[in-house]
């Protein structure tokens, strides 16, 4: 699975980085970085995350980002 | 009716089962001046606004009205927790708070108490064997995020009845109970926060020599670029901790299984499919905020909002719960959908002060409702429906909640 966080819409609450803490990070105080493949491991979490997302800025699934590969 | 009785209608005990057609009114007139001078704002657009806009204090010194009582214990050595605070101080407490409990520094606290809560929530659970009736307050929702918090901080489980007593008070001094004299209500109400504050306080000193991996330890421990708290600050942050850890989660968990009885649709669909629940989680902050509104807010400056000027240091309510049914904002406001995309719910608020706790609420509330989903089967129902509310029309959920399952 890989994922897409769009950049412009998120606001650093860091909520996915609470939830799947592999997958998404802050650098710095602010910044979010992440890791656009998926493990199988952490499919579930990155679902949780992606529910959790305040103004639903991840994108996730087969198709996502594959427009920006 | 007059809209400026409005927020005597909402805080009257008589509304809290059903508040929601009150604030469809007050969203229909914008912004209401109260009878006391206070507004009251409850439209989606307008609450979000505010809460994102730096000239709307949350420090009751902006107030016109001061709390004398809270001049008299800050001349006392008292402190405010962030909560109370502005930035940029609000910003340098919340930031040393946040070190320990998530990311960049701590990452994986949340995570890594996932599987405790759960045993938590499975050991109660295990407990409704061989009765008919459970309530689902004092039974599951509520020693659930109790027993997290205390966990999480590093409180002896032999300390909690005690701390529990003092939240009672303290969450009732922040009540509006138009019977009682809200200066001796609030005084006691300090009087509890101060021994739970010195309590916690020592607590904490006395993991600096003896540190264990909770998050008192860490608040003591070593400090980040941001620097240490100072000893009253970091008593006060504890509080809040421990005071926010306790009835907010209880009422979403309850909330939340109410509503999914009163939805047996939704209750199926999610006991078909668990991978639902973060989605109607999410849905239950937007639709049954534990958190109704927000009652601490004053302008720093005389400011328009909707066509209205609400002067300086005048009390701001920002209705949360009326926002999240806006049906400017949310198509079919009023339906209780747990698959709902476009979800920007204000459950947690928004903006600087947004909650602290959210994270560790989310995990618990999607942990405690699958848990119970999967214990009580599709006929479970309430013996009372609505059943019995707590006071407060602040925090807002049922004192109990008797099932039959
Ligand atoms: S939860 Fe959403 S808004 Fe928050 S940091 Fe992650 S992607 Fe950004």
């Amino acid at each position: 699975m890989r994922i897409v966080v769009d950049l412009n819409r998120c606001q650093g609450y860091a909520q996915c980085a609470f939830l799947a803490p592999e997958v998404f990070f802050l650098r710095g105080d602010e910044a979010l970085g992440y890791r656009p493949r998926v493990s199988d491991d952490q499919r579930e979490r990155v679902g949780r995350a992606v529910a959790a997302c305040p103004v639903q800025a991840i994108s996730a699934g087969p198709a996502a980002g594959a427009d920006v590969d | 009716m007059s809209t400026e009785t409005l927020f005597r209608r909402i805080t009257d005990y008589a509304a809290r089962p059903d508040p929601y057609p009150l604030y469809a009114e007050l969203r229909e007139h914008g912004v209401a001046r109260q009878e006391d001078g206070s507004y009251l704002v409850g439209t989606y657009d307008e609450v979000v606004q505010l809460l994102h806009d730096p000239r709307i204090s949350s420090d009751a010194h902006s107030r016109a009205d001061v709390d004398e009582e809270l001049l008299r214990a800050e001349a006392d050595g008292m402190t405010p927790a962030f909560i109370g605070l502005d930035d940029p101080e609000h910003e340098r407490l919340r930031g040393i708070a946040m070190r320990p409990f998530g990311p960049p520094h701590s990452p994986g606290r949340i995570d890594a108490l996932q599987d405790d809560i759960a045993r938590i929530a499975q050991e109660l659970i295990d407990g409704f064997d061989g009765r008919e009736e459970v309530d689902l307050v004092d039974d599951f929702a509520y020693p659930l995020p109790v027993t997290v918090i205390g966990r999480l901080l590093g409180i002896p489980s032999g300390d909690m009845g005690q701390l529990r007593r003092w939240t009672d008070i303290v969450i009732a001094s922040l009540d509006f109970d138009p019977g009682e004299d809200p200066a001796v209500k609030r005084r006691r109400g300090r009087e509890a926060g101060r021994e739970m504050a010195d309590y916690l306080g020592d607590l904490a000193a006395s993991r600096r020599d003896h540190p264990s991996d909770d998050l008192l330890s860490a608040l003591v421990g070593d400090p980040g670029p941001e620097g240490a708290f100072r000893h009253e600050e970091l008593k006060s942050t504890a509080a809040l901790l421990l005071i926010a850890g306790h009835e907010t989660t209880v009422n979403l968990i309850t909330n939340g299984a109410l509503t999914l009885m009163r939805h047996p649709e939704a209750a199926a669909r999610l006991r078909n499919d668990p991978g639902l629940m973060p989605s109607a989680v999410e849905e239950l902050l937007r639709y049954e905020p534990p958190v109704q509104l927000l009652p601490q807010r004053s302008p720093l400056t005389d400011i328009e909002v909707a066509g209205v000027t609400v002067p300086r240091g005048a009390p701001l309510i920002l209705v949360l719960a009326a926002a999240n049914r806006d049906p400017l904002r949310f198509p079919e406001p009023d339906r209780f959908d747990p698959a709902r995309r476009d979800n920007q719910h204000l459950g947690f608020g928004s903006g600087i002060h947004s909650c602290f706790g959210a994270p560790l609420a989310r995990v618990e509330a999607r942990i405690a409702l699958t848990a119970l989903l999967a214990r009580i089967g599709a006929d479970a129902h309430p013996v009372e429906d609505p059943p019995p509310y707590r006071r407060s029309p602040v925090l807002r959920g049922p004192r109990h909640l008797l099932v039959r399952h």
